[in-house]
């Protein structure tokens, strides 16, 4: 039977890149009614093809590149993409997303999805046209940095309207932490699906299509889309909106300072007193020269930025988000911007994450201060605090494996491993990802958001921004009244676990629809009802229109996800945090002193989410209920259930 | 046959007809004036216009297009410019360029034989060919409430009406676009 539902190509790719074939196949319906796309979708696929014993840089492990029935529709956000393996850098669950042009592309091209296994034996990329797709050789872009890939292959195709995802040198050379890179300055940076991709010969994928997308009921999706995006521009938000078009997310650097939640000097502290220096003032007033958007969307967070003349003097790039500021930035004690810009234009082109680079960069900092790394150890490189010559050298060194860079390339925790000592001491992360730009010492519901998520210490699985920016009327709405104090209450555990537990299961719609966190997480705009109200009318899903079920499948993706990872042996006793985040007290800012509630909170997170308090694995009759029994079927045999 | 628009224009001038007896003859339309200091190329616009004329969610089948290039850090909005003296009108070998009930131009598919001369004559990249009808398509101005003016989320799209300072707006809208590219653009009298 052929795939039933609108919004949807239809249609997913399923490449054996060993034996150099690519079969077109027909996505199935239980996919998209149990899943709905991207996320969802993606756990399905890896749930059914890897196993506890897949390594993910080995030809066993998948690669998937992923849509969602929103993406390339009229709707704001909904330009965006994912892509999910089994992470290198954790060992467990791993997804990335990104915005940019080539999400839709790809579906106009005519596939949802991608599936990629086994190992090329040359370097390849595959392009994508007008519903027929081929593995073409790459090895005239191999080792290429990630802009001049994609412009090579438009001119191979003589075809400017392609859109690329590709890997830079770091993925190629199997740095842990290599991302994705899509036109130009975009990345699906976190978790090495990079190094990944590099481990199959994979160059990337290009696509440009002309095959378009229908709708189930035109009139009544683009009316339902209109009244979402009306919300969007609703007063109340007009602020974060003018924020978010003047600073794109470089504002976030002054907000999260005067909470004192910036991680600084390697997370030692959460206020960094020169952050003004860094912050978005200083690139809106000298650099900035432009704004720009992803496909379709309302917001336009991304600007872009010239150096006229310097060290590091650069032609138009895309400007650095908030987390590679603070990574390159406080974290590492540089109050030089124009060096950060360029460290961070250099990771887009290498294809590395900024965010696990910086904190990694910002982690051997610590050592060689602590003496537990010597310049013997680094080449001579001298990595006191906020030299900013010795960062840039390290990136170079860490996207080619030279030097100190080969152990850097593996991301804090295997480092640490390999340096010995008291080094782990030092490495802050949760299930080996580095944590990103937040502190759970100075924003309780962070801690739990780190230690559940299914990828590691990232605020993108599940971050309230209700407490941290402040919305009393939304909260409210959510959770009632008599519980609002409390959850506005920043530096409060209580009721946290049912916030966290709330938030993952709209951001596993978000992730899976696929649409941005900017107008889900921040501004908090976008809720369980924009699903119910769009998803039916463009995909003609029945189900859909239904609340109850929309929430029961948001829970389904999630319990998916941790199911994905116990099979890999995560239990309660990795979702926790690192010990400096969990231990240390705050040492100055306006957080001083605090510290996070993680097993209280960790407690009620359970209980929401159907979980067993012990151990964290899920209760069989919650999985029964969500229609997992093949979940069951899986865990009950090995004690993985309750 | 005159190379350009405005050559053709200076012809007018140059044969004595005047700017206002030009004017009498061929009356000044509306037009869709873009702002390129708002845009972002978003391509909502494209979105907008491909579910208005072809019901599907379709940017390349768009008659508004966002020629984007990253490197040189280039968003240029194309669309018809509702010419007072249509070259792809007089290019087209078989009449199918051809006034809608609105006075606005507009390509009849069943006439059109997708020769694309019209694509060849036009200089601002105002008419394309439809990647699945093979036919040519251009801006209609959808009776007078176009669809991308209405999903532009950045104010950039307006429709000008044939009043004094439309047309400076448009040529606002054109100017620092192919600037960039290198095209040159004579300055006309505001």
């Amino acid at each position: 039977m052929t795939f039933p539902y609108k919004g949807y190509a239809g249609k997913y790719l399923d490449v054996d890149l060993t034996k150099g074939v690519v079969h077109v196949k027909d996505m199935e319906k239980e996919w998209a009614r149990l899943f709905l796309g991207g996320s969802g979708v993606s756990s399905k696929i890896l749930w059914e093809r890897t196993n506890a014993r897949t390594d993910p840089l080995s030809p066993q492990n998948i690669l998937i590149a992923g849509t969602g029935p929103l993406t390339g529709a009229l709707f704001s956000p909904s330009g965006r993409m994912m892509f999910a393996a089994r992470g290198p850098l954790t060992g467990v669950w791993a997804e990335s997303h990104v915005g940019g042009f080539m999400g839709p592309e790809m579906k106009y091209a005519g596939f949802d999805f991608v599936i990629f296994n086994g190992r090329s034996k040359k370097p390849v990329y595959l392009f994508m046209r007008d519903g027929h797709a081929e593995l073409r050789d790459a090895s005239h872009v191999w080792g290429q940095e990630t802009n001049i890939t994609t412009v090579m292959i438009r001119e191979e195709h003589k075809d400017p309207s392609i859109e690329t995802a590709v890997i830079g040198p770091a993925g190629e050379h199997g740095v842990l932490y290599g991302s994705i890179t899509v036109d130009f300055y975009r990345a699906a940076g976190r978790a090495g699906l990079g190094a990944v991709m590099g481990s199959k010969n994979l160059k990337g994928i290009a696509a440009s299509g002309a095959i378009g997308l229908e709708a189930y009921d035109m009139d009544k999706f683009v009316e339902a889309s209109a009244r979402e995006v009306a919300k969007l521009n609703d007063p109340l938000w007009k602020e974060s909106l003018a924020s978010l078009r003047k600073y794109g997310t470089t504002g976030l650097v002054a907000v999260i300072n005067q909470i004192g939640r910036l991680p600084t000097r390697n997370h030692w502290t959460g206020y960094y007193e020169l952050a003004e220096d860094i912050g978005p003032e200083i690139i809106a007033e000298k650099y900035r020269i432009g704004q720009e958007a992803c496909y379709g969307c309302a917001i336009g967070c991304k600007y872009i930025i010239r150096i006229k003349d310097g060290d590091y003097a650069t032609e138009p790039v895309g400007g650095q988000e908030y987390e590679t500021i603070m990574a390159f930035g406080s974290n590492c004690l540089n109050n030089d911007i124009e060096s950060i810009l360029h460290l961070g234009k250099r990771c887009d082109l290498l294809g590395l994450d900024t965010i696990s680079c910086g904190k990694t960069i910002g982690f051997a900092m610590e050592l060689f201060e602590k003496g537990i790394l010597t310049e013997k150890d680094t080449g001579g490189i001298d990595l006191t605090w906020g030299n900013k010559e010795a960062q840039v050298k390290l990136v170079e060194m860490i996207a080619r494996r030279e030097g100190i860079g080969d152990i850097l390339a593996n991301g804090v925790r295997k480092a640490a491993e390999q340096i010995g000592g008291d080094a782990w001491k030092y490495a802050v992360h949760v299930k080996g990802l580095e944590a990103s730009g937040q502190d759970p010492r100075a924003h309780q519901s962070v801690g739990l958001t780190y230690a559940t998520n299914v990828r590691g210490a990232d605020h993108l699985r599940s971050l309230s921004s209700l407490e941290e920016l402040g919305y009393p009327n939304i909260v409210i709405q959510r959770f009632g009244e008599e519980k609002a104090d409390a959850i506005l209450n920043i530096m409060s555990p209580k009721y946290k676990g049912q916030v966290v537990w709330d938030m993952e299961d709209l951001y596993a719609l978000v992730d899976s629809a696929v649409i941005c966190k900017y107008s889900t997480m921040w501004p908090p705009v976008f809720y369980y009802d924009t699903f119910v109200n769009v998803i039916p009318s463009l995909t003609g899903m029945k189900e859909w229109s239904d609340p109850k079920y929309v929430r029961q499948t948001a829970e389904r993706i999630s319990h998916l996800r941790r199911a994905f990872n116990h099979r890999l042996g995560i239990t309660r006793k990795d979702e926790t945090l690192p010990p400096r985040l969990l231990h240390e007290p705050m040492p100055t800012g306006p957080a001083k002193g605090g510290l996070p509630d993680l097993d209280e909170m960790l407690d009620e997170y359970y209980e929401y989410r159907g979980c067993d308090r012990e151990t964290g694995y899920p209760k069989e009759s919650k999985l029964k209920d969500l229609q997992l029994d093949f979940v069951v079927d899986t865990l009950k045999p090995k004690g993985m259930t309750r | 046959m005159y190379t350009t628009k405005r050559n053709n224009l200076r012809a007018n001038y140059t044969f004595a007809w005047g700017l206002t007896e030009y004017r009498r003859n061929h009356p000044v339309k509306d037009i869709l004036a873009i702002d390129l200091r708002l845009c972002t190329g978003c391509r909502s616009c494209e979105l907008a216009c491909s579910i208005a004329h072809t019901r599907s969610f379709n940017p390349k089948r768009s008659r508004i297009q966002i020629l984007k290039e990253e490197v040189r850090n280039l968003v240029v909005p194309m669309v018809c410019l509702q010419c007072e003296r249509p070259l792809c009108q007089e290019a087209c070998p078989n009449g199918a360029i051809v006034e809608n009930k609105h006075g606005v131009l507009y390509v009849d598919s069943e006439i059109c034989i997708g020769c694309m001369n019209c694509v060849t004559a036009c200089v601002y990249g105002g008419i394309a060919i439809d990647p699945v009808t093979r036919r040519a398509i251009k801006c209609d101005l959808c009776k007078g409430d176009p669809a991308c003016a209405k999903a532009c989320q950045y104010g950039a799209i307006s429709l000008s009406t044939s009043e004094a300072g439309g047309l400076n707006q448009r040529r606002r809208g054109v100017v620092p676009a192919f600037r960039t590219l290198g095209i040159q653009v004579e300055e006309g009298r505001e």
